[in-house]
């Protein structure tokens, strides 16, 4: 269960980098990317960290 | 000034079917309260109690769908009339919130003075009174308290997602921006809800007088720093935290303001 566990992790976690990427990329306000890499980092140390 | 009347009255005239219906809507919870009455007594509070609590969380649900209705305007064509008016991003924001906070305000009052009717009714069937302290407390206090911690920072956190997702409008039509964001403010608001659990009643509390006292358990809690014992319910009256509401009311700033941003450089 445990390897299963972190390699979702990974993925989950590859997915919203990704999507970070994107929301960075995707538009010319500096308002927007800031506010998409803060929720994704959000998003991703839930996933790195999170305990539940 | 003038811009802001103007984008109010446009608000006005987009959502008004909104707010007239979710104002509306409150008859059909007052029905629903009042064909409680064939419940057993000890039922009846709790059941009434449970339609109010819905008719809460519906209510805020469906002004932050009105409050959030970029998409539609741009489908609409009534993005093009805001791009073409010269007030600037706060206006807007501040145009669009605070006509949905003056429905929320008609709504969540109203609401309230259900709260008040649910428990002049069930007080009658206890034999106890309920007087005018009581109604002021249900029909006034509650609704501000309830507005300033849940509803206006949900408005504002529903603004800013509306104006986030606009930003990526040219790029398509896509689900990243809302996904990431929504997924990212539940973990966040966890933090935030935990974080406002561990400040509470650390500042003195406002007694909020909901009900005869012979009705209400006496409810005792922890200090914060685990040293004392806070009473939060006795006698008919709720001890109410105040730390919510000064968060309440910095998070909607906050969010506001970087909406305002948002807009600015998304639709000016």
């Amino acid at each position: 269960m445990q390897p299963f566990l972190i390699g979702l992790r990974v993925l989950l976690g590859l997915l919203f980098a990704f999507w970070g990427f994107r929301l960075w990329q995707g538009t010319a306000s500096w308002t927007a990317r800031g506010i998409g890499v803060f929720f994704s980092a959000v998003v991703l140390w839930q996933i790195a960290i999170g305990t539940s | 000034m003038k811009g802001f009347k103007t984008l109010f009255w446009l608000e006005s005239r987009r959502s008004g079917v909104w707010a007239l219906a979710l104002c509306a809507s409150l008859a059909l919870w007052a029905w629903g309260i009042y064909q409680a009455r064939g419940i057993p007594v000890g039922d009846r509070t709790e059941v009434r109690t449970i339609l109010l609590v819905m008719a809460a969380i519906i209510g805020a649900g469906v002004l932050a769908l009105m409050v959030g209705r970029l998409r539609g305007e741009s489908r609409g064509g009534q993005v093009q009339v805001l791009l073409l008016t010269p007030p600037s991003g706060f206006t807007h924001i501040a145009a669009r919130l605070s006509f949905a906070l003056a429905v929320a305000l008609v709504y969540y009052v109203v609401w309230g003075a259900l709260a008040s009717w649910i428990v002049a009714l069930d007080g009658q069937a206890y034999g106890v009174g309920f007087g005018v302290r009581g109604v002021l407390g249900l029909t006034l206090g509650l609704p501000a308290y309830v507005l300033a911690v849940a509803v206006l920072p949900l408005l504002a956190w529903t603004l800013l997602l509306a104006t986030f997702t606009s930003a990526y409008r040219v790029a398509g039509p896509n689900l990243i921006p809302g996904t990431v964001v929504v997924l990212g403010s539940v973990i966040a608001a966890r933090w935030l809800v935990d974080g406002v659990v561990r400040v509470a009643y650390s500042l003195p509390s406002w007694p909020l007088f909901v009900g005869p006292a012979s009705q209400t358990s006496v409810t005792i809690i922890e200090t914060p720093d685990g040293q004392g014992q806070i009473t939060t319910a006795a006698q008919g009256i709720l001890y109410l935290p105040q730390e919510p509401v000064w968060i309440g009311l910095a998070l909607a700033t906050a969010l506001c303001a970087v909406a305002s941003r948002l807009w600015r450089e998304v639709e000016a």
